[in-house]
């Protein structure tokens, strides 16, 4: 079950970077990078799951040993990852707004100014 | 004081900074309160490390610091930590000195700008998240002010709403920056996943010895997602962008203190987790990459037009300098390594405030524009001088010691392995040296000497607090330049020692004997503090030399003064080639110094230029294609 999540991962991360690469709608650009993470984040909370598990909500009364649920702090990366990741898309979205202003185009191509 | 006491301050350290971002938002409009708060927010930590020096690099203590108190159980590392070793601190010294120098240059600086509200919430953001990197403990907490950090220096670079080009630049920045961004998450995540940890000295422990797929997958990401943060070749061309479009004095923090994020990423995830520092392949691959950076990145530089690009691209090339140096493995490497980062951000960011006197003072770092300014800015020509010879390797500056150190570091490597692809790397080394010489003439021939331009009439020297950042900067390159040995015996050979002793580090964290245990057989025998140099520089006799010498011109030219015979009126010497007009203004610039030598290279620098097109596109795909080629190397010479 595991392995189609990674699959899935995988796959995801393999299409956000080639939108990066190949499509030079620098919106495009922006949806590459959050494809990207997304792959990211479904990678990272797969990798805390366990088979069966329950949820890790516990106090430290009830902790035995033996209980069985999935590990905690994926989770918690996964959400710090996920704040991170919209941040990333919003400051990229404010540029594309200004640069569209003062270059008036959206192409990639033509956003060039800087080079050589 | 106890070491109870010292064992809070880098927190302070690291919290000073984000909590002065905090207050300096709520200064608003008040100019002088907000320049107060922002002062005393960069001069807290230095305060704080300086301090930290006598226990950490003299006395060999490790600070650890368990946030909420979250001690290790049972072996596990459960808390979030912050572990000061000379190593961190030494990154740390280095970060604060350059913020305090670039904050007191900024305050006259950004006057000229408008939003400059938001310019010290960033600056200082971007200063805590690179302090809190460097003294984390913690892997994930690395990669969250890794963001933290790109997120400020990318605002910082879109921040001059008068340069046409910083939104390009920044856009850029974040996109390539998202790769690496995305390489060093995926690594942690499958760090954890195998060690089920994400403290450094528990990982450094239980890692080493157990290279399995999954963790080669996780060295090579977290070495490309670093590497990216440290603008290592591949990823060179958004930090030339991002130098360009951002104020002077966030390029001395993205140049002199963002890159050394990467440096640091690299020696503690090469030597520390995953120890995977003694395999041929892991040294070739980061000798290879670090000298591709230096040659490709002073090439390009040859060829650049404007003040700060060059700059840029010389900073790169210096950061081939450091990683080439680490990669060699041996002790003199690591040494020289860390002593050119520490005088990389020394005359680095000197060198960027000074460009950044020339734009404030002129208004463009354009070097066709510019000439003549050494009459109306004598200051701020002397120190971009002192600036240029460091970087340039010219004895007694700091430049010359570090890079002595590297040659021989690389010679020694040669001899020692009898390889002879060292050797190569020595002269791969001294040649880009010559060329950074090169270029720095040609940017001191351009701007600072030769006729005055026409448009530099009204330039003057910067206001005083301006000189007085440049001057922090210009001293301690003098300074670390003569008297190296000071530097070495207390700065330098504390971090070698650690960088060497890892178990040292684990223990300090996780419990005394915790890493025999795991490490067993696998535990490095301990360096003894000496450093092995073949030979020896005394910058003090040099210097003598170098006074006698000037003695001696004195005198001599003070023997001719009384048979100075001066006929010819002012500019008359000009009259007879002109028929008597006044002379025309005729400018020798940048391009013309070298152009012999630009045109025998005219196809290799003509396809350096193409290739750097400036579309995003293509950046990210040599990121992706250079993140790629990492992870088949490793998989191919690793397993």
């Amino acid at each position: 079950m595991m392995l189609a999540n990674y699959i899935g991962a995988v796959a995801l991360v393999v299409i956000g970077f080639y939108a990066m690469i190949a499509k030079h709608d620098i919106i495009k650009i922006v949806i590459g990078m959050g494809l990207t993470d997304y792959g990211l984040n479904l990678m990272i909370v797969s990798i805390g799951f366990n088979e069966g598990g329950t949820a890790p909500i516990y106090t430290f009364g009830e902790l035995v040993s033996g209980m069985y649920f999935v590990d905690p702090v994926p989770q918690a990366l996964t959400l710090t990852s996920i704040v991170i990741g919209a941040c990333v898309t919003a400051m990229a979205l404010a540029l594309c707004v200004r640069i569209y202003k003062e270059y008036g185009t959206l192409d990639a191509r033509e956003i060039r100014r800087l080079h050589g | 004081m106890t070491y109870d006491v010292y064992m809070h301050f880098p927190v302070i350290a690291i919290m000073t900074l984000f909590v002065g971002a905090f207050c300096v938002t709520l200064a608003g409009k008040r100019e002088k309160l907000r320049n107060v708060i922002a002062c005393i927010s960069v001069l807290v930590p230095l305060t704080l490390l300086s301090l930290l020096i006598k226990p950490v690099m003299m006395d060999g203590q490790i600070i650890v610091y368990w946030m909420g108190n979250w001690e290790p159980v049972e072996g596990y590392a459960i808390g979030i930590a912050i572990e000061v070793d000379p190593l961190s601190l030494f990154f740390g010294l280095l970060v604060a000195i350059a913020v305090t120098a670039s904050c007191i240059y900024s305050f006259q600086y950004i006057k000229q700008d408008d939003a400059r509200g938001s310019y010290f919430t960033l600056y200082l953001m971007l200063s805590g998240g690179v302090m809190g990197i460097v003294l984390s403990g913690d892997l994930f907490n690395i990669y969250v002010m890794l963001e933290v950090m790109t997120f400020a220096a990318v605002g910082l670079t879109a921040f001059r709403t008068w340069n046409p080009n910083a939104r390009e630049a920044a856009f850029k920045y974040l996109v390539v920056g998202s790769v690496g961004s995305t390489c060093s998450l995926l690594g942690t995540a499958l760090v954890y996943a195998q060690c089920h940890t994400l403290n450094l000295a528990q990982i450094s422990a239980i890692l080493p010895g157990n290279l399995n797929p999954t963790m080669v997958l996780a060295f090579a990401l977290l070495f490309t997602g670093f590497g990216c943060k440290s603008f290592m070749f591949p990823f060179h061309p958004i930090a030339a962008d991002a130098h360009g479009a951002a104020p002077s004095s966030v390029s001395v923090l993205i140049s002199g203190v963002f890159t050394k994020t990467g440096v640091y990423g690299i020696i503690r995830v090469c030597y520390f987790l995953f120890r995977s520092m003694g395999m041929t392949s892991v040294q070739t691959m980061l000798v290879f990459i670090g000298c591709i950076s230096m040659f490709v990145c002073v090439t390009m530089a040859l060829n650049q037009h404007d003040f700060k690009r060059l700059l840029a691209f010389h900073s790169i090339s210096q950061i081939g300098y450091i990683l080439t140096s680490l990669g060699l493995c041996t002790a003199l490497g690591v040494a020289g390594g860390l002593y050119h980062a520490i005088n990389h951000t020394l005359f680095k960011g000197l060198l960027f405030l000074t460009a950044g006197s020339v734009l404030y003072a002129t208004g463009t770092t354009y070097l066709e524009n510019l000439g003549g300014l050494a009459r109306k800015m004598p200051k701020t020509t002397i120190l971009f001088l002192i600036g240029a010879f460091s970087i340039s390797g010219i004895p007694p500056f700091n430049g010359f010691y570090s890079k002595w150190l590297i040659y021989q570091a690389t010679y020694e490597k040669a001899a020692e392995t009898g390889n002879i692809a060292f050797a190569l790397v020595t002269v791969i080394c001294v040649v880009t040296s010559v060329l950074t010489l090169a270029s720095f003439i040609k940017v001191g021939h351009s701007v600072f000497f030769g006729q005055l331009a026409p448009g530099c009439e009204k330039a003057k020297d910067p206001p005083a607090g301006m000189q007085l950042g440049m001057g922090i900067l210009a001293a301690l390159c003098v300074f670390t330049g003569l008297f190296p040995n000071v530097m070495m015996k207390y700065i330098i050979t504390p971090a070698v020692n650690v960088v060497y002793n890892t178990s040292l580090y684990i223990d300090s964290a996780m419990g005394q004997g915790y890493a025999a245990e795991h490490l067993g057989d696998a535990v490095m025998p301990l360096m003894n503090g000496q450093l092995p140099l073949i030979g020896s520089w005394s910058p003090i006799s040099w210097l003598v030399l170098f006074v006698v010498v000037l003695a001696a011109v004195f005198l001599v030219s003070l023997t001719g003064r009384g048979n100075r015979v001066t006929t010819c009126e002012p500019d008359s010497k000009h009259a007879v080639f002109f028929g008597g007009e006044a002379a025309e203004y005729s400018h020798i610039s940048g391009g013309d110094l070298f152009w012999g030598f630009k045109h025998t290279m005219r196809r290799y620098l003509g396809f350096m230029s193409r290739v750097h097109t400036g579309v995003t596109n293509d950046y990210v795909l040599w990121a992706v294609t250079a993140t790629a080629v990492i992870l088949t190397y490793c998989f191919v010479f690793m397993l």
